[in-house]
């Protein structure tokens, strides 16, 4: 019962799992961008064998980064119920948009084919691949080090007046106050239950009374949100923030020939699922 | 001595809706100098958090000045020198971090003016030296007590090399221990001569200044050195205030003993005087 209301011990923005491996210590830069191209790159790849090898891969990073792959299998547990109702949903009315190859069922509009047997399993597994990969980025990189890498890759973008600092602080400050937030929340949780309020015993069917259970909470919540946010809007005036203004930068990261040639592996494998044509 | 921050005739009043205003501060005129040591007390509501922020330009009076070094606190262009002359600590701790990570959160005010890496590093290392915080310096602020937090903030103004720094109600949320914590560093920080203004309700706070202001509705009531406000008790809980704790052992002592000194503000100031009546000195009785 008690931990119904314990928030602030189950966030995982950034659960960031320390083992210094070798991945670890890549420059956090290299590492997203090589994501990027690699989360590309899977997306457009329709083969069995391109994606077999994208799903090693993901494991061999799990590996390689010495995070067991539990941590990233529970990232996948979620999304089972998304992967199987695509899958089902793919299976009944893609059947005619990928119609090639033997025909193997018909009965009025829905036709299954080998060709919509691959979609449904390429995209099973594509779902897994990326999660894999993106867990083995979250965690063995700290949310400074994304926040930094996402201001970092998208600074050339500065030339066409996009706000890449603000955008990039922005996603610190909202990181930064989840922590803050869920345990005001749990405050509250435990302020309204102590006044005979009733959070989460409804049906789960019953959406729109499990909502109206929870306006108590949000809407103070929101209260707090804004005079929080002028509190701090007053703290970075007078520590001098003005947008748009050219600032230093604290951390600076240099990449070393190891990032190079990573980030050359993974452009080459990248290359090899886009381009090459795999017999299966 | 050219003073800090001056302000001359000071009027400002927080505009409601089109046809109403609440006026806040009423023609205040003060100056404070180089190494000074300012309590500003006063009741909830009397003006006093207001009042600290002009000092920075966060606010800007309606009708009069405010000089800070010499610049006018209206004048948009000097405004980067200005805050970078007089920083500021609010009340909440948890609303003035800006980073995910301690010393990333002292760099922020660095950035903002442009300060060279090298010396970054450097500056950051002194003002979590100062506040006695370097060992933390990789944490999430988020795991941090109230006083740690605290003193993050006051790192990342000290980082900034400030002239003058500003508390604002910055001890009222923490604990005793936090709070001993903070005022220590304030201390250290003025001895090291840089001037401190702070804004609190607590007498005990007050009495560590040189100077105490005391605000009322928006003027100033009284101003001078903590023995010579404390001394006038009516007048000051007229005003909702108080007199610290060791004043009022020390005034219900000299009820007592009529030549106990009554105007005592420090505690180690009552241990003496107890030992001077009683004659004790070093342990033994004389």
């Amino acid at each position: 019962m008690a931990s119904e209301f314990e928030l602030s011990r189950n966030i995982t923005i950034g659960q960031h799992v320390p083992t210094g491996s070798f991945i670890h210590r890549l420059d956090p830069r290299i590492k997203l961008l090589v994501f990027t191209i690699l989360v590309i790159a899977i997306a457009l790849n329709t083969s069995y064998v391109g994606n077999a090898l994208g799903l090693l891969l993901s494991i061999y990073l799990f590996w390689a980064s010495k995070i067991p792959v539990s941590y990233g299998l529970s990232g996948i547990k979620p999304a089972i119920p998304f992967i199987i109702i695509l899958a089902v949903l793919q299976l009944i009315f893609q059947g005619n948009v990928f119609s090639g190859g033997k025909v193997f069922f018909e009965y009025g509009f829905i036709l299954i084919t080998s060709e919509s047997i691959r979609l449904v399993i390429v995209s099973a597994v594509r779902f897994v691949e990326i999660i894999l990969l993106s867990s083995v980025l979250t965690l063995s990189t700290s949310t400074t080090e994304l926040t930094h890498s996402i201001q970092s890759l998208l600074s050339p973008l500065k030339k066409i007046k996009f706000p890449v600092h603000e955008l990039s602080l922005i996603i610190t400050i909202a990181i930064r106050f989840v922590p803050t937030f869920a345990i005001e929340m749990e405050k509250m949780m435990k302020a309204q239950a102590s006044r005979g309020a009733d959070f989460g015993s409804g049906e789960w069917w019953r959406i729109i009374q499990r909502t109206k259970d929870m306006l108590p909470i949000i809407i103070p919540l929101f209260n707090i949100a804004l005079s929080r946010a002028e509190d701090l809007i007053l703290a970075m005036e007078s520590r001098c923030y003005t947008p748009g203004n050219d600032r230093s930068s604290y951390s600076v990261y240099r990449a070393i020939g190891r990032d190079y040639l990573v980030l050359i592996i993974g452009l080459l494998f990248s290359a090899l699922l886009l381009f090459y044509r795999f017999p299966y | 001595m050219e003073p800090i921050i001056a302000l001359e005739n000071v009027s400002f009043s927080y505009k409601i809706n089109e046809n109403s205003t609440v006026s806040v501060l009423k023609d205040v005129s003060f100056s404070i100098f180089p190494g000074e040591y300012v309590a500003i007390i006063g009741h909830n509501g009397s003006g006093k958090s207001t009042l600290s922020k002009h000092f920075n330009g966060l606010l800007t009076p309606n009708t009069g000045e405010v000089w800070v070094k010499g610049h006018n606190t209206k004048d948009d262009s000097k405004k980067l020198d200005i805050r970078k002359g007089i920083g500021m600590v609010f009340q909440h701790p948890d609303n003035q971090i800006v980073a995910t990570i301690v010393e990333e959160d002292v760099a922020f005010g660095l950035e903002n003016i442009g300060v060279p890496r090298q010396e970054m590093k450097q500056r950051i290392d002194q003002a979590l030296e100062v506040v006695k915080m370097s060992e933390f310096r990789n944490r999430p602020p988020h795991h941090l007590s109230g006083g740690q937090k605290q003193r993050v903030a006051i790192a990342g103004v000290l980082a900034m090399q400030p002239d003058c720094i500003v508390f604002d109600e910055s001890t009222s949320m923490l604990d005793t221990f936090g709070r001993n914590e903070v005022l220590q560093v304030m201390r250290k920080m003025n001895e090291m001569g840089m001037t401190i203004i702070t804004v609190t309700h607590r007498m005990s706070e007050a009495a560590e200044a040189d100077r105490i202001i005391v605000v009322e509705d928006g003027k100033i009531v009284m101003d001078g050195k903590p023995r010579e406000i404390f001394k006038h008790k009516e007048v000051l809980m007229q005003l909702q205030l108080d007199i610290p704790a060791v004043s009022q052992m020390a005034e219900m002592i000299h009820n007592q003993i009529p030549t106990f000194s009554k105007e005592l503000i420090h505690e180690d100031e009552l241990i003496d005087e107890v030992k001077r009546v009683s004659k004790v000195r070093s342990g033994e009785v004389v």
